[in-house]
């Protein structure tokens, strides 16, 4: 008893203390690196999780804190995202934040054709402090703490050990081989020495060049000055733009507002789809829950007949569309529909016709529907099996009885009571096909088009239009856009969640046990 | 209330390690290549460890995954410090601020095909190294079709002769719906892209996919369903296949469908497309190279692997054995050229039309896509496709119309 006791807070403090020695040093490397914010949130995280596993006020936390962390992770951290991107203008061009492009722009430098170049050699000292001793054209320069100048020719704190005319050393600094400057290039490359108006930097393995900063950034104007030129760029939209309309790359992220929001109902382009996409979505979800639900609950009705021979084996082969992954069968009907597939192969033999099955819009929406009645009936089948098994046979005798006929006993007794159980899980198929991205992409990629006018295609699900502006949009990529239509997505499967807790009254046993 | 703000501690936990933000190892490179080029690359990392005692590590990524993957990856500090690449990314990833111009010596800069050193040119400045440029020639079956037709004309008429769709067998076949591999009967007559600007660059609102030369072509593609030679539904798979077990004569394709043919046994030959009513068709030229991650921290580094370790005989000929695609290295170009593939690609290529790297180009592809796929589908009028599709890809651009 005590042993197991032993053994179990052990293992419970070492777990822990790894936990925290992993989070002290990510804390204290993320301090390092100036992300105090992130830091301390890590710090405040690591001590909650210590008083949750050590308290015994939060015991019933300790069970439950694994399941909210994945759920956090998982559903609540992406949808936050989406949320925030939509009100964005992350897009092509616009996928870095402001500091980034700052940074990136003013570093950008341009070499005069008469700049100098330099070879140099380089010192270092125990601490690690480089000096740069630069050999020019004109005479030597001395790179050495932040500072740059002239070096006279005998200069007494150079030492020339061996003779060879090349200083080996430098007050405490000595000089560096070329394998300890390719290990330390990383500094050196990031080294901007000011010199003559210009700024000398490392340009390649064994030379540094003078070259000249290009842009320079005003703080309080939030402006971008072209020094060569003399071009101001102020801050429009994500883009530092001149006064001519000229934009310089790259661009940056900014806060958008409800802009996307708004030209998915104000931009034509986008809107006049919309309303026939969500037409189609709604249909085509609706008719896949009924069709595989009505072949699915037939052929549940058909194998519970206790007189029916061999019903185990044709249980089997009836769920073996279940058993296949999705993914590669509807590649394999994608194959069998085409045009020159085997399916209009086999009408052309024995018909001469031939069926547009994905060529030909209303064709293509049958095509989906028929193919997803093949994926979803055997769900729609085992689920039913089980309920019917679970409505009492005397209820069909009693109605025997009294003289109902089959379609009677079918519609007084067995719908009503499959449906009970049934709904919610018709709900969730509902909801499930509203988004079957993977269906419509495998099997039509939402073709074929309308016309060649419109950006939606006639068999394009909400879903599927919203990969369709996010990547093969206007100009690369819309993230922004396309978050914005998940965000609406994401309403509308939360309205039909809520009506199906709502009707099977979920919510309230849940809170019962709470 | 407890339980509140230790749950809120928690979750805030879990933030962090999302906001966490590592830095990149310095002192180390990085190469992002796809699985045929990793490989090579690998032997020419450990050659440069050897000399420098700077480790390399190659990253093996699917070709398409790159460009993504680097957006995601470069700015939060753990992308790579090099990239394979296409030319036509350029715009993308210079607009995204994703990668920085390379530094190449002229002299070295004479050793490459000089549109490769185009296509990777971007404002005067060059942003990567080309190693192979492709294109789509006309690939057809010597025991079908004895002789390259003068014409395209003949070889429509040859094509007709070999066809017989109820007995599967085909004369000639362009997979459809394909901008790529269709642009040539566009081009013939004069259709385009994008329009230049007087100073060279595109111009993106001047598309040249509705004009005469443009329809003719779309014309011309409506033309062969109507004679039985294209049909619909003839996607890259079914058009290879057909090829590759001998029921397919001829056929638009790049070097990639060659391994297959030859395990195929065919005995195939390369030849630049014929002219169209008198008229040299243009392929798209695409350029492939190494570029360099505007966020690595090693850009010397890179820009050494690059220009002394890539650039020369030996790796140039282990990239083009391993991919297939006529070098953009002269040296290697030479060595190579008594292959008659290379000839056969590189005598289409000589008429190319670079493939725009502008990201707008994303638009053209899809609307040119959905016109294609309503021509052959006989949907749509030749004309009256093109048309929309250049209405939706100026709408789509923001264009004055």
């Amino acid at each position: 008893m005590v042993r197991t006791y032993l053994l179990k807070h052990t293992l419970q403090i070492v777990v822990l203390g790894v936990l925290d020695g992993i989070a002290i040093w990510i804390g204290t490397s993320l301090a390092l690196q100036v992300h105090y914010l992130t830091a301390i949130i890590l710090i405040l995280g690591a001590v909650g999780i210590n008083y949750i596993y050590l308290s015994k006020r939060t015991y019933a936390m300790r069970y439950l804190l694994p399941g909210l962390i994945f759920l956090f992770a998982m559903v609540v951290y992406p949808i936050g995202y989406s949320f925030y991107i939509s009100f964005t203008n992350l897009s092509t061009g616009h996928i870095l934040n402001q500091q980034q492009v700052i940074a990136q722009i003013t570093d950008r430098f341009y070499t005069p054709d008469d700049a100098p170049t330099f070879t140099y050699t380089a010192f270092k000292n125990e601490a690690g402090d480089i000096a740069i001793l630069l050999h020019g054209s004109d005479g030597d320069l001395l790179y050495f703490q932040g500072e740059i100048s002239p070096v006279k020719g005998s200069d007494d704190r150079f030492v020339d050990e061996d003779g060879d005319g090349s200083p080996d050393s430098f007050l405490s600094y000595d000089v560096m081989t070329l394998p300890q400057i390719i290990k330390s290039l990383p500094n050196i490359e990031g080294l901007r020495i000011p010199y003559d108006g210009g700024t000398i930097r490392l340009d390649s393995l064994r030379s540094f060049k003078m070259s000249v900063r290009r842009y320079s950034y005003n703080q309080d104007a939030d402006t971008i000055r072209d020094l060569q030129t003399g071009t101001i760029y102020k801050n429009i939209e994500g883009f530092y733009t001149s006064n001519d309309g000229e934009e310089l790359y790259p661009g940056f992220k900014v806060w958008m507002g409800i802009r996307n929001y708004l030209s998915l109902v104000l931009n034509p382009l986008i809107s006049g789809p919309f309303a026939r996409v969500f037409g189609w979505t709604v249909t085509f979800a609706s008719l896949s829950v009924l069709t595989t639900f009505a072949i699915g609950l037939f052929l549940a009705i058909l194998l519970n007949d206790p007189y029916l021979k061999l019903r185990r084996l044709y249980r089997v082969l009836v769920i073996v569309p279940y058993a296949l992954p999705a993914f590669i069968s509807i590649l394999i009907w994608h194959g069998l529909l085409t045009n020159m597939g085997l399916f209009n192969h086999v009408l052309l033999q024995l018909f001469h016709i031939s069926i547009p099955w994905l060529e030909n819009a209303f064709w293509a929406k049958v095509s989906i529907l028929l193919v997803n009645l093949w994926l979803g009936y055997p769900y729609m089948m085992i689920v039913s099996l089980g309920a019917l098994q679970s409505i009492p046979g005397e209820l069909y005798e009693a109605a025997r009885v009294d003289g109902a006929t089959w379609w009677h006993r079918f519609s007084r007794i067995t719908l009503p009571l499959l449906l009970m159980p049934l709904a919610p899980l018709l709900i969730g198929s509902f909801a499930f096909n509203f988004n079957n991205f993977t269906l419509i992409w495998l099997l039509t990629e939402g073709g074929p088009p309308i016309n060649a006018r419109t950006v939606a295609q006639s068999t394009d699900i909400l879903l599927s239009y919203a990969y369709r502006l996010a990547f093969q949009g206007a100009r690369g990529n819309q993230f922004a856009l396309a978050a914005a239509v998940s965000v609406i997505i994401f309403f509308i499967i939360a309205t039909i969640s809520a009506i199906n807790f709502r009707l099977t009254g979920a919510l309230e046993d849940l809170s019962k046990n709470v | 209330m407890k339980k509140t703000i230790v749950l809120v501690a928690a979750l805030l936990m879990v933030t962090s390690v999302f906001l966490a933000v590592s830095a990149s190892e310095s002192g180390k490179l990085i190469i992002w290549a796809d699985e045929t080029r990793a490989p090579i690359l690998q032997e020419v990392a450990t050659t440069f460890q050897d000399a420098y005692g700077v480790p390399v590590e190659v990253q093996e990524i699917g070709f398409g995954d790159i460009r993504g993957q680097l957006a995601t990856a470069g700015p939060a500090g753990e992308g790579p410090d090099i990239i394979i690449g296409a030319h036509d990314w350029l715009g993308e990833l210079i607009q995204n601020g994703l990668i920085e111009p390379i530094v190449l010596p002229e002299a070295v800069k004479n050793e490459f095909d000089p549109v490769a050193i185009d296509a990777f040119s971007w404002g005067g400045q060059l942003y990567g190294l080309p190693y192979a440029t492709e294109c789509v020639a006309l690939i057809y079956n010597k025991d079908l079709v004895p002789e390259v037709p003068a014409t395209f004309e003949d070889l429509l008429t040859t094509a007709k002769g070999l066809t017989d769709q109820e007995a599967g067998e085909y004369g000639f076949l362009i997979q459809e719906p394909d901008p790529y591999h269709t642009f040539a009967l566009f081009s013939a007559g004069g259709g385009y892209i994008f329009g230049t600007n007087p100073d060279g660059t595109l111009n993106p609102c001047d598309i040249g996919l509705d004009n005469a030369g443009a329809i003719a072509g779309a014309t011309l593609l409506d033309q062969m369903v109507k004679d039985g030679i294209e049909v619909a539904g003839a996607d890259y798979g079914m058009v290879t296949g057909l090829f590759n077990t001998g029921k397919l004569a001829m056929m638009i394709g790049g070097p990639w469908t060659l391994p297959d043919a030859q395990k195929g046994g065919i005995n195939y030959g390369v030849a630049p497309i014929p002219t169209i009513n008198g008229n040299a068709p243009k392929v798209f030229v695409g350029v492939q190279g190494f570029m360099v991650s505007a966020f690595s921290e090693n850009k010397v580094l890179a820009n050494l692997f690059i220009k002394d370790f890539l650039v020369n005989n030996d790796v140039m000929l282990k990239l083009y054995t391993a991919g297939g695609r006529p070098p953009a290295y002269l040296p290697t170009l030479t060595q190579v050229s008594d292959n008659a593939d290379i000839q056969g690609f590189a005598a289409s290529a000589a008429n190319g039309y670079p493939m725009p790297k502008i990201p707008e180009m994303g638009s053209v592809w899809s609307a040119w896509s959905d016109a294609l796929q309503l021509i052959v589908s006989q949907q749509a009028e030749p004309a009256e496709a093109m048309g929309d599709a250049v209405d939706q890809i100026k709408a789509l651009l923001k264009c004055e119309q």
